[in-house]
Formats: structure tokens, C-alpha cells, sequence
């Protein structure tokens, strides 16, 4: 199967300090991809160099497919009506769909007609989505596409972006500062801190390969898995571990929540959750 | 034609969102509520109404497959293949109504909802307990 | 990307030809008005540099007061006006707005969005030039032969150079709307180079060709035509050419203020010396020379700004 987005020690320079370092990351087609990590991370970074808005300094990237995007503050024309909009995207896309463009607006209930400048933030945000959308990609990158959004426009954009996986089985790739928003429809989680890939795999296998153990103290030195992050009272552990082995009963063990899953990535920056290297024949 | 069972999703719960529909296909099974037959709503249709991954979706499904439950047809849609249970709906409601009354008896006795369900609980655990003994 | 780049600039387009339009018209009722009035109160010969047309010059000068001021402005302002309202906006506009991450993550390339916008502009921007000095060229006979060379308005208002002036503050406005992002910085970026460059170019203009030498008794004559003054000198009676006279030569005193009497009379008692004035000038023959060598660095400014347009653009798109 084709990777959508391959990328292999990547690396993108800011003034004096690296946005990007050494990211290695290798995406399956027809997943949901959430990008998350701490503002300042790399998210957009990463992303502009996925859609092609700046060039690598280091290493390399390629996406498989027409490639779409809708940048952070989906820009559109403001004094363009709809319609130009469309035109816009006619123009400048030999792959462009203009039927899927005019229905989904219809459906939405936005008028060609009107100017981009007084449609509101919602409404501004779907058509954003539906140029995207309207150029049949296989690779749909989206930059905090829910933010400034009321809950109602969220569920709409959210709604759109599954529809169009079910019908096309296309590759999307989200960034979020707050991962609560993607849990139910991303299965492939990519972790950025500090410019660096933590953690990239399918969420499902994530989930099952990591437990949040709680037990006595004093079984936290004897314990038969790799420990991502661990807090301490005087007679307590809380744990965050991967592979766990045999456990001792004393153990009390529950599944992660994403949440809880990229928090203890986040705090403890020097582990990592890649998928091993894949070997190749010469 | 509406489709015959909507799904709904449990946030809070904690479990899978795939696990959920498996369970509610399941429970709907149980319940009579869906026979064999019966053409389970497409990916699309789940996902227009939930904004869920499709993935989750035929996961949930390839599941249901796997435990024999339900069959897709490519090109045409997932069907229900056999129902669970061996009880009737009519024994579902002469169940009910014998368990409704016990109900009442603890409520009369002083007890309240924690402590009519602990009873509950442990009884029925016991008695499974006993057969697999 | 036709229809887009008309899309996106018609708003500059139509108003930069409403103007023209409205120049010209302007320009056309004003001339018939004057070529009756001075049908009616010239003397032959009349408006030009002659004496005789002094009072004339004076009433048609009165007259058209507003025209010329308008006229007069137009040289700086009107190349300006296109860079800060054509060029900036260009790249300006889609960075601050953050447009460029939607124009430029289409299946169109950077390359060609940018490439087409250029050409198809620079030469809706030449066409409005050159208009402009036909316009002009049709007008001003009408208010007598003033000369177009000498005078540097004049000079850019004619011929090909508004046409190399609107392409050179256009590619001037793009590339400070590409480095600097912001339309109104880049806005101010052209006012000040045009204004640098004109004055620049017409200092360099000395060096376009070898300039005429002319040894005289009267200078005054010389350079109060239609000339472009490169320099002045002395040659003494033995015809050796000096800076200055030497010193004691003749009595020489200082004016004060703006008074000249003084200086005249050290100079006519060099004259009567034997002393001659040498005055190294361009005279009107050379217009088209000038304009052509003018309108040449001007489009190869414009070529080398429109590769630092491509080149900024191109590395940091975003």
C-alpha cells in the first residue's frame, strides 16, 4: 500500500534554531491522521513543508497524489463572491470537480451570489473546506481547522471530512493543539514536540501496547516494562508504560486514553513511540 | 428507505468507539430489534450522522463478520447473518416483569439502588461462576 | 490565470484607464479652449520663448494654472501612484492576508501564478504609459514650443519614458511587496525610489553621450534653451581651457543675497580680456537618444527587480 506522506529525517531551519529536526515519519493511505503537540511545536511547520509552502533544509519528504490544503486561517478572497471562489478553483485545478463544489454548497445552504466578505465564520470555513475538497485530493492537509469555530460549525466540518473518507477514501492529515477534538475520528496519531517526532503510529495499536498502571511505590523499580512517564507520592505510582511483561497482581491496570497517552509523551520528551525501522532488501 | 438501527456514541464511557457499535448491533440482536436479513447502515450513512471515522465503522463490522454476525456483500452492504440468544421476546418480558417485582420486594425492604444492584451483580456472577466450576 | 489576474486587478485596471480617460479629456478641452484664445490674442510666433509672447505666456500661464500643477506633479506622482497602488499590493496583499497559502497550494505553480501576473500587468502598466505620452505629446504644441529636453518633467512625460517609468515603479512595488509583505511599507518603499531614481537618472544622463562644446562670449544665451547644462568652463586668450580664471585676473567682488551685478562685471571684464566662456552641454538632438538609453536601464532595473521578486517569493512562500 502507498505511504501518503513519507518523510525521512526531515528538517526545517528557523533563523537560528531548528522548527523541524530529524523527523522521520511514514503515513498509510485512507487514514485520519491527527497531528498534535504544544503550540510552538513544529505543527505548521511540518505542515507547510507537507503541501509544498517551503522547502526542507534537511532530509526528505514526498506525498503520493494531489495534495489540498486549508491553511489556519482559511484565507479565501473576501471580495470575491462564492462563485468566483469556484472559478478560482476551476482555474487553477485541472482536477477540479465543480459539481461536488455546487452541491455541497447547495446542501449547505450558501449562496453563490453572495460576497466571501459577509458570509460568516462557519460559512466562511466550509467553503474554505469545500475548495479543498472540490480538487479531489488524495492527501487533504487541514491546519487547527476547528479553531474559532462554534461547536455546531465543528460537527459540520468534522462531518464533511468523514463523509468524503467514507466516499473517496481519501488521506487526511489534521493538526490540533487539543487532541479531545480528534479522538473519535482520527486512527493515526503523530506527536510533535520541540521540532521532533515522538510518537507516530495507528492509535488502536497505541492504545493495546500501553497501560496506565497504579500500585505501591515500592513495586515501581521491579517492573517489567518500558516507562514512559511516571508520578510519585510517598506510597504511590502512577505509571504510564509500553510492552508491559508479566505484572505483579499488586498492579492495577487500565486502558490509556488518547489524552492521557499524549500527555505522558509530552512530559517526558526524550521517549519515543516509532514504528521500528522496516527493512529493505537490496 | 430508513436505515434500521442508528447508532449512537457514549464519549464518556471510555470504551472504543468501534466496540460500542459492535455492542449495539449486538444488543439490538438480543432485543429482536434487528433480524437476519436486516442491511446494517453504510459507512457513509454512520458517518454522516456520527462525524466518526469510516475506519471505525468497518472495523466495527469486520468484527461482526468475525463472530459471524453479519456478512458484507461487496457492492452491496453488510447484512445481519444470525441472531444471539435463545430466548423469545416474550420470555424477555415475562423476565422482566418477575425481575420488576423482586425489585419492589428490596425497595420495600429499605434498600436502595446501590445496594439492590450490588446484590444483583454478585448473584449473577455467582451463578455463572458456578457453571464454568 | 488570465481571468484571475484580471479578477484580482480590475479594481487597478479600470481606475489607472478612468484617470487616463479623464486626464485626456481634461487635456483635450483645455487644449481647444486654448488654441481659441490664442487664435484670438497671440502675435505670430506666438506662444513661445520671443519677448514678444511674454504677456501672452503669462496669460495662458494664469490661465491654466490647475493643468499645469496637475501636469507638473505628474512626472514623480504618476509612476509612484502605479507602483504604490499596482505593484505593492501585488505580493503585499496576499502575505498579509495569508491568501498565499491558498494561491499557492493549487495545481497552478508558484512560477506561473507569478509569472503571468507579471507580464500580463507590465504591459497593461506600459500601454497606460505610453497613452499618457501621447496624450501629453498632443497637448502641450498647443502651448507653444517649450522645449523637451532640457526640462526633466517634460523629458518624462514624453515619449517612451512614462511607458519605462510605470514598468520600473511597478517591478519596484513588487519586489518591496515580496520582501517586505506589507503593502503599505512597500507603498512607501516606491514614493522614495522613484523619487531617488528620477533625480538619479537625470544626473547619470550627463554621461550618455559626449557633450557639445560650445566656447562663447555670452553664455547666458547657451543654456537658457532647450539644453541640458553638463558643465562650464574658461579658455584664456591662448586658448587654454581652465576651471577659473586665474586669480587677479580681474577686479571680483562678492554679491550678497541673490543680487548678480557683480559677477556680471567680473565677467564682461574677462570677456573684454580675451577670456571666452566654454559651456559643455546636451542639446535637443539628443532626445531620443536619451530616451532610449533612459527607457534601457529603467526595463533592465525592471528585469533584475522582477528575479528578486521570483527568487523572494520562491524560497519563502509562506
Amino acid at each position: 500500500m502507498n505511504n501518503a506522506v513519507e518523510a525521512t529525517g526531515l528538517g526545517v531551519r528557523y533563523r537560528r534554531s531548528w522548527a523541524l529536526r530529524d523527523c522521520s515519519l511514514a503515513v498509510p493511505a485512507g487514514r485520519v491522521v491527527a497531528l498534535v503537540g504544544p503550540n510552538g511545536a513544529g505543527k505548521t511547520t511540518l505542515l507547510h513543508a507537507v503541501v509544498g509552502l517551503l522547502s526542507p533544509d534537511q532530509g526528505r519528504l514526498t506525498t503520493s497524489g494531489e495534495v489540498a490544503f486549508m491553511a489556519q486561517d482559511k484565507p479565501l478572497y473576501g471580495d470575491f463572491r462564492v462563485a468566483e471562489m469556484l472559478r478560482f478553483g476551476r482555474r487553477l485545478n485541472p482536477s477540479w470537480d465543480g459539481e461536488i463544489a455546487t452541491e455541497r454548497l447547495a446542501t449547505l445552504g450558501i449562496p453563490l451570489k453572495r460576497k466571501v466578505s459577509t458570509l460568516s465564520g462557519g460559512e466562511q470555513a466550509q467553503v474554505a473546506l469545500v475548495m479543498a475538497l472540490a480538487k479531489r485530493p488524495e492527501l487533504l492537509v487541514l491546519d487547527e481547522p476547528l479553531v474559532n469555530l462554534d461547536p455546531l460549525a465543528r460537527h459540520d466540518v468534522m462531518r464533511a471530512l468523514m463523509t468524503s473518507v467514507a466516499e473517496r477514501g481519501l488521506t487526511v492529515l489534521i493538526s490540533s493543539h487539543v487532541v479531545a477534538d480528534l479522538e473519535d475520528t482520527c486512527d493515526w496519531i503523530v506527536v510533535l514536540n520541540r521540532g521532533r517526532v515522538q510518537v507516530s503510529g495507528d492509535i488502536e495499536s497505541l492504545r493495546t501496547e500501553h497501560l496506565m498502571l497504579t500500585g505501591p511505590v515500592e513495586l515501581a523499580d521491579r517492573l517489567d516494562a518500558t516507562v514512559i512517564g511516571a508520578s510519585y507520592t510517598d506510597r504511590q505510582a502512577t505509571l504510564l508504560v509500553r510492552s508491559a511483561g508479566t505484572l505483579d497482581p499488586r498492579w492495577i491496570a487500565r486502558q490509556v486514553t488518547l489524552d492521557e497517552l499524549v500527555m505522558g509523551y509530552l512530559r517526558s520528551p526524550e521517549a519515543a513511540a516509532l514504528p521500528a525501522p522496516v527493512v529493505v532488501q537490496a | 428507505m430508513l436505515p434500521v438501527i442508528e447508532f449512537h456514541l457514549n464519549k464518556a464511557s471510555g470504551v472504543s468507539t468501534y466496540l460500542q457499535l459492535v455492542h449495539q448491533v449486538k444488543h439490538a440482536l438480543r432485543l429482536g430489534m434487528l433480524v437476519p436479513g436486516d442491511q446494517l447502515p453504510t459507512a457513509r450513512e454512520v458517518v454522516e450522522r456520527l462525524a466518526i471515522n469510516p475506519n471505525t465503522v468497518h472495523k466495527a463490522y469486520r468484527e461482526l463478520e468475525r463472530e459471524g454476525l453479519a456478512m458484507g456483500r461487496p457492492g452491496m452492504g453488510t447484512f445481519v447473518q444470525r441472531s444471539i440468544g435463545g430466548a423469545a421476546l416474550v420470555d424477555h418480558a415475562r423476565l422482566r416483569s418477575g425481575l420488576a417485582a423482586w425489585v419492589l420486594e428490596g425497595r420495600k425492604a429499605g434498600l436502595d439502588q446501590e445496594d439492590l444492584n450490588a446484590i444483583f451483580s454478585s448473584v449473577v456472577v455467582e451463578s455463572f461462576r458456578e457453571e464454568t466450576a | 490565470m488570465t481571468w484571475l489576474t484580471w479578477r484580482q486587478h480590475r479594481a487597478q485596471l479600470i481606475t489607472t484607464a478612468g484617470l487616463l480617460i479623464a486626464l485626456g479629456v481634461l487635456l483635450l478641452v483645455s487644449g481647444r479652449e486654448a488654441a481659441a484664445y490664442i487664435a484670438e490674442h497671440a502675435p505670430a510666433g506666438c506662444p513661445g520663448p520671443d519677448l514678444a509672447c511674454g504677456d501672452l505666456n503669462a496669460a495662458i500661464a494664469e490661465r491654466y494654472n490647475a493643468i499645469y500643477t496637475v501636469y507638473g506633479w505628474l512626472p514623480i506622482g504618476a509612476p509612484a501612484l502605479i507602483g504604490a497602488f499596482w505593484g505593492a499590493p501585488l505580493l503585499g496583499k496576499e502575505f498579509e492576508r495569508g491568501t498565499n497559502k491558498l494561491a499557492w497550494t493549487q495545481a497552478v505553480s508558484l512560477r506561473r501564478w507569478l509569472g503571468v501576473k507579471l507580464a500580463l500587468l507590465a504591459v497593461a502598466v506600459m500601454l497606460g504609459g505610453l497613452a499618457l505620452s501621447a496624450m501629453v505629446s498632443a497637448w502641450r504644441p498647443i502651448f507653444g514650443d517649450r522645449g523637451s529636453f532640457g526640462n526633466l518633467g517634460d523629458f518624462n512625460m514624453l515619449g517612451v519614458a512614462p511607458a519605462a517609468w510605470w514598468l520600473f515603479a511597478f517591478m519596484v512595488g513588487t519586489a518591496a511587496g515580496a520582501v517586505l509583505r506589507r503593502t503599505l511599507p512597500a507603498m512607501a518603499v516606491v514614493v522614495a525610489v522613484v523619487s531617488v531614481v528620477t533625480f538619479g537618472l537625470f544626473s547619470l544622463s550627463d554621461h550618455y553621450a559626449e557633450p557639445t562644446r560650445l566656447v562663447t562670449a555670452d553664455a547666458t544665451a547657451t543654456y537658457t534653451g532647450d539644453v541640458r547644462l553638463v558643465g562650464k568652463a574658461w579658455v584664456d586668450p591662448t586658448g587654454t581651457e581652465m576651471g577659473s580664471p586665474p586669480q587677479g585676473a580681474c577686479p571680483r567682488g562678492t554679491d550678497v543675497g541673490r543680487a548678480n551685478a557683480l559677477q556680471e562685471a567680473y565677467e564682461r571684464c574677462l570677456v573684454d580680456k580675451g577670456y571666452r566662456h566654454v559651456v559643455y552641454l546636451h542639446g535637443p538632438e539628443q532626445f531620443w537618444r536619451f530616451q532610449w538609453t533612459d527607457a534601457a536601464i529603467l526595463f533592465a532595473g525592471s528585469l533584475l527587480l522582477a528575479g528578486l521578486t521570483a527568487r523572494r517569493t520562491t524560497r519563502r512562500r509562506a
